[in-house]
């Protein structure tokens, strides 16, 4: 068996490409890119006004309760991973057990559709 | 090689760790947060935790650091105002800070092992197996209950989350389908007979 | 494991104190203390992960997965009441939260 870091070799290849590509791309326009400003090109263009307001908007409380779900979701994915892999290895007690855990979400998923949490009214 | 992976982990863990609790503004906070949740999958990767290093990318990187980006954008605060008390508590903070690395210090320095705690293993690591699939293999048999415990911990904060945060606003007039699908031309439409000359 | 057991320790040691020193030094700004305890949560996951690793012992990684389980929903419900906070009294100041009551 090869050594760990011999397996994500391809990994860490992937990984220092796409920062020396990005990198390169954010850097070469300051190199090569032909510059000759002034301060009405500097400020922000909105429309022909003068720029109003902070560009930070207030984001709306409905994008939150979308993301929590997402992580409770996510987190019972992650939990489905092993038990597919070793579904074998873990019998019908994991089978059950798994089964189980899926039940105690399926109820508060019942309840979150039942509130209408998932509605965008 | 992989020493000097361990060493790049752990500065950048570090140093952003430094960088996401005095950065002024709270975004770069969040950024710095994930750099070191990504150097932290690192360090569990070099201890050959495969399958918690993907779900820390996964997870936190994914979603938590999300969440809590959407909270800094959302909540429209004077961030300046909140930093106001960051040099009168700095030498509380460091004195607490210098007393807690100590200890930890020694206790991280000073330890030993049992004699026999390699062989108490609960769980042991077979060669062979692959990270992911030892883990099923003792998650949901032997943890058994601690497995169903987290199901609830989420079933609580899905909950919570839907009970602290949802709001219907009132009046929303929503589109109902079963409705629409169960009208028909005759409970919709009425012919009246108009007289003639007498109006509507 | 290639890196030896102590190195980890320490790390995992000074994650953990940054984490501490930010719960003290942002008094005023719950946000960073909620992200400081993640800090910290995170140190004690790679405690237990090297410590896994080191004594051929799988335990430490399924409390490692159970601390990130618990860890997220913390996160979310922590954020939640402070999304709930901040829609009430318009201000995310920790130190007015002592006139919650009831």
């Amino acid at each position: 068996m090869p050594s760990l870091l011999e397996q994500y070799l391809p990994l860490v290849i992937f990984i220092a490409l796409a920062a020396i590509i990005a990198g390169a791309l954010l850097v070469l326009p300051f190199l090569v890119a032909f510059k000759a400003p002034d301060p009405e090109k500097l400020s922000a263009y909105e429309c022909g006004f003068n720029p109003f307001g902070d560009a930070r908007m207030k984001f709306d409380v409905r994008f939150y309760l979308v993301a929590l779900l997402f992580i409770v979701f996510d987190l019972e994915v992650a939990f489905l991973f092993p038990w597919a892999v070793a579904f074998k290895e873990a019998g019908s007690f994991g089978f059950w057990s798994m089964m189980f855990f899926l039940g105690v979400l399926t109820v508060g998923f019942v309840y979150e559709w039942r509130k209408g949490a998932l509605e965008w009214d | 090689m992989a020493v000097a992976f361990f060493y790049l982990f752990s500065a950048v863990l570090i140093a952003s760790a430094f960088a996401v609790i005095v950065s002024r503004n709270p975004v770069h906070s969040v950024l710095y947060l994930i750099l070191a949740f990504v150097n932290g999958a690192g360090l569990f990767l070099l201890a050959g935790a495969e399958f918690l290093a993907m779900i820390l990318v996964v997870v936190y990187v994914g979603a938590v650091a999300v969440l809590f980006l959407f909270v800094v954008m959302m909540l429209d605060v004077d961030f300046a105002e909140l930093r106001q008390g960051f040099s009168k508590h700095l030498p509380v903070g460091a004195a607490v800070g210098a007393v807690v690395l100590g200890e930890l210090g020694l206790v991280a320095l000073g330890w030993q092992s049992a004699p026999g705690a390699k062989e108490a293993a609960a769980a042991p690591i077979v060669a062979g197996v692959s990270n992911t699939a030892a883990l099923g293999q003792v998650l949901y048999t032997k943890y058994f209950l601690f497995f169903q415990a987290s199901a609830l911990v989420l079933l609580t904060a899905m909950i919570g989350a839907i009970v602290l945060t949802l709001h219907h606003r009132p009046g929303v007039k929503r589109q109902k389908i079963e409705e629409q699908n169960a009208r028909t031309r005759d409970n919709v439409i009425e012919i009246k007979k108009v007289p003639s000359r007498a109006g509507v | 494991m290639v890196v030896d057991l102590t190195h980890y320790l320490v790390v995992s040691a000074i994650v953990f104190t940054l984490g501490v020193a930010g719960i003290i030094l942002n008094r005023k700004n719950i946000i960073i203390i909620l992200m400081s305890v993640e800090l910290i949560l995170l140190a004690v996951n790679i405690n237990l992960v090297a410590f896994s690793a080191s004594l051929g012992d799988l335990t430490g990684q399924v409390f490692a997965l159970f601390i990130l389980t618990v860890a997220a929903a913390e996160a979310a419900i922590g954020l939640a009441i402070l999304v709930t906070y901040f829609r009430n009294r318009g201000t995310i100041a920790v130190e007015d939260i002592n006139s919650l009551k009831g």
